[in-house]
């Protein structure tokens, strides 16, 4: 991966927590859940397509195992949520059951998955 | 049982993204927006909206992208070995400097806006500015000003 990929790949990750922090939470609050659904569209939908969609992505991948920007989403937010008072200790649960669930989830899908 | 209830949100959501959204991304860009509408909408809906996965409204937020990229990542690392994992490394690392940086700047920013308006977000389990985080700011922001001596929020009679 050259530098500039690097810093491209940087900036990718950078965006998507940003812009669900600033937008997700508020587009709820103006169109009740179907707001979620619009923010699923056009938040995750159209970040997606910077970041792995268009030819040449945003996210570069270095290898062959898929880096979701959904990383990108789960520390950004966290990150964000943590520095505006919530508590690091009580999320603990939630992490430990978040990162077990993809490790099991990733597990299942290789039996099936196998091209 | 908390355990459990947010283990298997966020174990469906993982799966069902990794599973389904790149074969629909295969067909280019409406392709993907379709994904999202299908797939985010409702798992966002049950894991977020109805708090499946349990987040607690003083506790910091865990999206269930965590748990989507972490199920993508071991999927691969499963059918492919642990060499595969080592060259995804490098993305890996970025993606996660880059997203605290944008958490960084997000946090920022929101403690600036919370300065001029008045707070308006009436659920408080979505990602973003929550009502205990506002009242949080509020006194750190009243605390300094204390300490300076400035008088500034005085408390009026009714509201």
């Amino acid at each position: 991966m050259t530098i500039q990929l690097a810093i491209a790949t940087l900036i990718g990750g950078f965006i998507f927590p940003f812009v669900i922090r600033m937008a997700w939470g508020r587009m709820v609050d103006n169109w009740g859940p179907i707001g979620g659904w619009m923010a699923a569209a056009f938040i995750v939908g159209t970040v997606w397509c910077i970041n792995h969609g268009i030819a040449t992505p945003m996210i570069t991948q270095s290898g062959t195992v898929w880096v979701d920007q959904g990383l990108a989403a789960g520390v950004g937010v966290w990150v964000a949520s943590a520095l505006t008072g919530g508590s690091k200790r009580k999320s603990v649960k939630n992490i430990v059951a978040a990162v077990s669930a993809g490790i099991v989830g990733g597990y299942v899908l290789s039996l099936f998955l196998v091209s | 049982m908390k355990f459990f209830r947010s283990f298997v949100g966020y174990c469906i959501a993982g799966m069902i993204v990794m599973a389904v959204w790149s074969q629909l991304g295969s067909y280019g860009i409406f392709g993907g927006y379709l994904a999202a509408i299908i797939i985010i909408g409702p798992m966002w809906y049950m894991n977020h909206y109805i708090n499946l996965t349990g987040n607690e409204d003083d506790a910091a937020f865990v999206d269930m992208g965590l748990a989507i990229a972490v199920c993508g990542i071991m999927r691969d690392t499963f059918i492919q070995g642990g060499d595969a994992f080592s060259t995804s490394l490098p993305t890996i690392l970025l993606v996660g400097c880059g997203a605290t940086l944008g958490g960084i700047t997000a946090a920022f920013i929101e403690k600036d806006m919370a300065k001029k308006k008045e707070f308006v977000n009436e659920n408080p389990r979505e990602p973003g500015l929550r009502r205990s985080d506002f009242e949080k700011l509020k006194e750190a922001k009243e605390k300094i000003l204390r300490a300076k001596k400035i008088k500034i929020f005085q408390k009026k009679s009714s509201i």
